[in-house]
């Protein structure tokens, strides 16, 4: 193999590829959208300089960018998987798996409830949700996958953006009617084999498309989960697209392999009185990069913006989040919280936007960073623009240890150290877990959560 | 049941304590006066084992054992309790979980059971209608947003549930109306048994009005510089600390009246 003159160039080759491979039957469209996103990616490159890239000042993704991905080979399908351990604690759910990359016909599930029509008859616009796969919508032209597909993204745009649409040709298509209310939970699974050495390392682009028409309601999980502890990347990006009064709750809980890149994109747009309410939760990872960008584009659009982040060994997570209101009347509401042990690092960089004439807009926003142990490290950075003066906004950040008043307070009833250590661990994070309304993906974040606090 | 033995304690640097004798004996209740730094809530602090200060002379005995060797949560367990002056705030820490835990931590500790959750909640619901408590309050965050004299309520409620040997309780009547505050008498008296003891720390004598004391230390400096009986706080009540204080002579070892044996 000759020496690959830049880290971009084995994806540009991959791209050719696949391209050349498999594309055909794909809409022009959808064809014309992927090379777009390769030319930006190879033009953009990746953002590894360590001078002037404010974006990623506090992130080093040179390790990533000097690693060689491969695409995961065709018959690296995991046969039997046992997909107990990733239940939701509900009788109904919207299923999709992914299994790297892949969709997983036997392992994905549609409930029998009425409303729910079939996800794969994309042709035949029903009046039930869509949970279905990119690819077929794509295969069926369907207006709305056309409509959106890779036109949000690029508002945070950054080369793991544009990659990931360079690659896009299958991953979960969700669709809310109009005035439809999805009572289960929309379960979007993605699963990484994570083989160790000396397997390759993979990389996966996993897509999310969700689009709430007017005053619909669903929640969809997002889950990232691994197999085995090897080194991959998982390049995702998620587009969400709120109608008029469409109430959308998303999680996202990042589960993968402690040696794995975790790169993510999501941009949320609301319409006019729309609510959305995003939970991200990672417990897993090596480094672990977010990038949620919402925008309030109408009055009365809402978001909450809740985020938990646990740190051990080395992890790094960076979450970057903007919420721009363009509009008068719209408000976003920010939690994120961080433990960090051991050796880990958190970045949270927080950018409000108020837009001129974007009266009455309310943003609040805290971070706040347990540190348990010497050697964690947070670094917090609210970034507040604001270009109207009728408006509230406010902003709080906090570094620091266990409350040792509050420890001695529990040691006081009999309760000891490790005990009463983990007691205030668990209460700290209480707040983002109890953030996700609906019932069973609570629960189940929630056993995820105190796992991985690894204390009852 | 408890004995205090020429205790020093300092923090940062600073003596606070400068030789405490102190005897109380199992069915007896004292209260413990002073003005504000005389080293009360030191004092309460020290005995529920407070990082925060270091003991530099003398000893404690509580129920036959040495108190100063003992961490606090071990404390806790032997059946020491201390109602804070300031309880604390704890968000995300539910009042009913946080009591759970405490209180099979002190059972574990006598090689009893734990309890599980539908037990516990029983067992609860009836502690918090004996201490007049809003029950809705054990399923919100540890004091987080209560009121001074629901916080109080709680202190009791803690009390109750875990049934100690040595109730501390420090300035339990601040933040407390009057109605509140004899409620929360009550039902200290109410945990009196011959067998457990009260150390009340205060700097107002209205409490001892309600929770009758047995007998009255005037704490001083870091010493305790006259003990007497409950006519004691009276006298405090209308002259003020200033006269103890002007004939404050050095303590004589071991002044306590003492109505039994510990």
């Amino acid at each position: 193999m000759s020496p690959q003159a830049t880290p971009e160039a084995p994806y540009v080759a991959a791209f050719e590829a696949a391209e050349h491979d498999g594309a055909a039957h794909d809409p022009a469209w959808l064809r014309e959208l992927r090379r777009d996103a390769m030319a930006e990616f190879t033009r953009a490159g990746f953002p590894t300089a360590r001078r002037g890239n404010e974006a990623w000042k506090y992130t080093d993704v040179r390790p990533l960018a000097s690693t060689a991905f491969a695409a995961p080979a065709p018959d690296d399908g995991p046969g039997e998987l046992d997909l107990s351990p990733y239940e939701l604690p509900c009788p109904r759910v919207h299923q999709l798996v992914f299994v790297d990359g892949r969709y997983a016909p036997q392992l994905s599930t549609d409930p029998p409830s009425e409303g729910a029509r079939s996800s794969h008859v994309f042709f035949e616009r029903g009046d039930g949700p869509i949970v279905g796969r990119l690819a077929e919508a794509a295969h069926y032209d369907v207006p709305l996958v056309h409509e959106h597909l890779g036109k949000h993204a690029g508002a945070a745009a950054s080369a793991f953006a544009s990659l990931n649409t360079a690659f896009v040709r299958d991953g979960a298509f969700v669709s809310i009617p109009d005035g439809v209310s999805v009572p289960e939970p929309i379960y979007l699974l993605f699963i990484s084999t994570g083989r160790p050495e000396p397997a390759a390392p993979t990389v996966t682009y996993p897509r999310v498309l969700i689009v709430a028409g007017r005053d619909s309601s669903a929640t969809v999980l997002l889950s990232f989960e691994s197999l085995g502890d090897g080194v991959y990347f998982t390049d995702a990006v998620t587009e969400v697209v709120a109608g008029p009064g469409a109430k959308l709750r998303c999680i996202t809980l990042q589960r993968e392999s402690t040696a794995a890149y975790h790169i993510s994109t999501t941009q949320v747009v609301q319409a006019r009185d729309s609510a959305v309410s995003s939970v991200t939760i990672d417990l897993g990872g090596s480094l672990v990069r977010h990038d949620l960008s919402v925008l309030l584009a109408e009055p009365g659009a809402s978001v909450s913006l809740n985020g938990l982040y646990l740190g051990t060994g080395n992890r790094h997570v960076d979450n970057h989040t903007f919420v721009d209101h363009a509009v008068a009347g719209a408000s976003s509401d920010e939690v994120y919280k961080g433990i960090l042990d051991e050796s880990s690092r958190g970045v949270f960089v927080g950018h409000v936007l108020v837009r001129p004439g974007a009266q009455h807009t309310v943003a609040h926003q805290v971070n706040k960073n347990l540190l348990l142990s010497d050697e964690a490290e947070a670094d917090t950075q609210p970034k507040l623009e604001i270009f109207a003066d009728d408006v509230t906004c406010t902003h709080g950040a906090a570094v620091g240890a266990l409350d040792p008043a509050a420890l001695f307070y529990l040691k006081s009833r009999g309760i000891g150290e490790a005990a009463a250590r983990a007691l205030l661990v668990h209460g700290f994070v209480r707040e983002i877990v109890d953030s996700i309304a609906n019932d069973a993906v609570r629960q189940y974040a929630d056993e995820a959560v105190t796992a991985a606090l690894g204390t009852g | 049941m408890l004995e205090i033995h020429d205790l020093h304690a300092s923090v940062n640097g600073a003596d606070i304590l400068k030789g405490i004798d102190l005897r109380v004996g199992a069915g007896e209740t004292h209260a413990i006066m002073g003005p504000n730094g005389s080293g009360k809530s030191t004092l309460a602090l020290v005995l529920a084992g407070h990082p925060a200060y270091t003991v530099t002379r003398g000893s404690v005995t509580f129920d036959g054992r040495d108190l100063l060797g003992l961490a606090p949560e071990e404390r806790a367990r032997a059946g020491l309790f201390l109602s804070f002056q300031h309880p604390i705030e704890i968000p995300g820490l539910r009042l009913d979980h946080f009591l759970r835990a405490g209180y099979n931590e002190v059972r574990k500790s006598r090689d009893e059971d734990e309890i599980d959750v539908l037990k516990f909640d029983r067992l609860i619901r009836a502690k918090v209608k004996e201490t007049g408590m809003d029950a809705a309050l054990t399923k919100r965050s540890v004091n987080d947003g209560f009121s001074g004299g629901e916080k109080k309520r709680n202190e009791l409620l803690q009390m109750t549930v875990l049934e100690p040997k040595l109730r501390i309780l420090d300035e339990v009547d601040s933040g407390l109306d009057v109605d509140s505050l004899r409620s929360v008498a009550d039902g200290i008296n109410r945990l009196a048994t011959p067998e457990s003891a009260t150390l009340i720390v205060t700097h107002y004598q209205r409490i001892l009005s309600y929770v009758v004391p047995d007998a009255v230390h005037i704490l001083i400096d870091g010493r305790i510089v006259r003990s007497g009986d409950k006519h004691l706080a009276a006298e405090i009540e209308s002259r003020g600390y200033d006269w103890v204080t002007e004939a404050a002579q050095p303590a004589p070892p071991s002044v306590a009246p003492t109505a039994g044996q510990s």
